[in-house]
């Protein structure tokens, strides 16, 4: 009788479930598509019943567009779901944080790849769907609170965000195999994706950043042209599959 | 099976291993011992591939999917129960395997009540087991096993240097032990270390019997003093200790020296020879010879 019970590939899934990281991806990813509407809709009334006159001034909102929506999902989502994704991702591809797990691994495939391949995979596939999800939301509360947002528009900032998921999983991926880390894999990803937006206010090299995907799905709905991030989608691609190649040239090196 | 040449690897100033030349015939139990700190486990993984070396070559006559390695502390994903670290030990090492090979290795391992629990909570000598499951489940021709039973009780330890002395046949097995009785008790070859360097390799026999040093051990009616002094004068005796009234420790050049010369030696001293032999010492007592 045929054993097919585990793989590297099962493997990866049951991390993702057993560990219920996939719980933490989701929970982000939909608490800030449900809250982002939301808060776009009622922030005046939100901060008024917080204490919204100062000394006789009064902060008045103009009224929320659907754009608005967005905005807020990705300004949250952004930023904790990136780095829950980071997480996850780290938590997968820093296999040899402890060497005796490695070992095991290492000793026991002709390729590097085969390990690192499903690593790759299914913390990008987990963190998408969240992603995916937690946007689905907030368009359909959108939709509901404020008022309809252009599917077109939903739909190509969507997918930029997903091609920069798979640039951050890259990313995670080389330093994890450079750092063999979890926390510093952590660490170094997030100080390299803190570091990356200050280039952004550079304006010739702005709209070329790979973090400036992360903004499409705001912008887009906004009134931003969904071709103006081809260039910027082009050029994550492209890094992104250095990175990768950086992070199997380094799981291939041997220990010192 | 394994054949390293001049293999050095240096840490820095720090030499880990110095010049190994080590030869592991195919098919052998070759126990590798050493104090800690000699270099045994910087030997195994430069075998295994995960280790650079500084100089020299190894080469192994086995493909990465045929050989297994056991760290001396086995560690898996916790989340994992048992059956799992087993099943996919055997999916990377042997895809044709059966769900029955998987119950066999547990079984021998001591694990089949356990298979179903989560390997988190198993002891150090649970994941020990585990380790030998993972490593013969694939039945692999080479094993590399280092320090295999340096953490279990005496009956886990028994349990595994059974599992060792089976794989006897069919497969090459090198292991690396600071425990010489575990050595001397399974293994055909030994091979032992010390700051890096190869001191000694060859059968374990021929290390007992006075590889380390050439020795004779001779009993004497009487007189073993006046036999001392005759012994003393012949140029391939090295040493010779009086060991109580009535026999001496003969340490010469080389045993077929001994063979050929030591009775016609005893015959011209007079020597009422009660009896004589090589002296068959423990491996500790030679380990320590070549390690002092």
């Amino acid at each position: 009788m045929k054993t097919d019970t585990m793989s590297l590939w099962k493997l990866e899934v049951l991390r993702l479930t057993r560990t219920k990281r996939w719980i933490a991806l989701l929970a982000v990813y939909l608490l800030f598509g449900l809250l982002g509407p939301l808060t776009a809709k009622y922030l005046g009334e939100i901060l008024g019943v917080a204490g919204g006159e100062l000394e006789g001034a009064v902060i008045e909102f103009p009224d929320p567009v659907p754009a608005d929506g967005m905005i807020q999902y990705v300004s949250n989502a952004g930023q904790i779901g990136t780095l829950v994704a980071m997480v996850v991702a780290a938590g997968a591809l820093a296999f040899d944080s402890i060497p005796e797990m490695g070992v095991f691994l290492r000793t026991r495939v002709p390729r590097v790849w085969d390990i690192l391949l499903p690593r790759l995979v299914v913390p990008f596939v987990a963190a998408s769907l969240a992603f995916i999800i937690g946007a689905g939301a907030a368009w359909y509360e959108t939709w509901a609170l404020i008022g309809p947002l252009a599917a077109g528009d939903v739909l190509a900032g969507v997918g930029y965000g997903v091609v920069f998921l798979a640039f951050v999983v890259a990313l995670v991926a080389a330093i994890a195999q450079v750092s063999r880390s979890i926390l510093a894999t952590v660490i170094t990803s997030v100080v390299i994706l803190l570091v990356m937006p200050l280039f952004g206010l550079v304006d010739a090299i702005s709209s070329w950043m790979p973090t400036s995907l992360l903004n499409a799905l705001a912008e887009i709905p906004a009134g931003t042209e969904a071709s103006s991030y081809l260039g910027a989608t082009g050029i994550t691609v492209a890094v992104s599959a250095v990175l990768v190649w950086i992070a199997v040239k380094a799981a291939g090196r041997r220990l010192s | 099976m394994i054949t390293t040449t001049s293999l050095t690897k240096t840490y820095g100033t720090k030499t880990a291993l110095s010049d190994v030349s080590l030869a592991v015939p195919d098919g052998s139990l070759y126990g590798l011992v050493g104090p800690n700190g000699a270099g045994k486990t910087t030997l195994l993984d430069t075998i295994a591939g995960l280790r650079k070396p500084t100089s020299g070559s190894v080469d192994v006559s086995a493909k990465r999917h045929e050989i297994a390695v056991l760290p001396d502390t086995p560690r898996y994903d916790g989340w994992l129960t048992g059956r799992e670290v087993v099943a996919l030990a055997q999916h990377l090492t042997d895809v044709g395997g059966t769900q029955e090979r998987i119950d066999e290795v547990l079984a021998l391992t001591g694990l089949a009540d356990a298979h179903d629990r989560r390997v988190g909570g198993y002891s150090r000598g649970m994941l020990q087991r585990l380790g030998v499951a993972c490593t013969i489940v694939g039945k692999p021709r080479l094993v590399l096993l280092d320090e295999p039973a340096s953490a279990l009780d005496p009956q886990g330890r028994r349990e595994i240097l059974d599992l060792i002395a089976q794989l006897r046949g069919s497969a090459t097995v090198l292991f690396s032990s600071h425990i010489l009785g575990d050595v001397q008790e399974v293994c055909d070859t030994v091979g032992v270390m010390a700051g890096g360097q190869l001191l000694y390799q060859g059968s374990l026999s021929e290390l007992l019997v006075g590889g380390a040093v050439p020795r004779y051990l001779v009993r004497l009616r009487e007189g073993a003093d006046v036999v001392a002094v005759h012994l003393r004068t012949v140029t391939w005796i090295d040493h010779v200790t009086a060991v109580g009234e009535q026999a001496l420790e003969v340490q010469v050049d080389s045993l077929d020296q001994a063979e050929a010369s030591l009775a016609k030696e005893l015959a011209a001293a007079g020597a009422r020879v009660v009896s004589y032999g090589p002296q068959e010492v423990s491996l500790e007592h030679a380990f320590l010879e070549l390690t002092q």
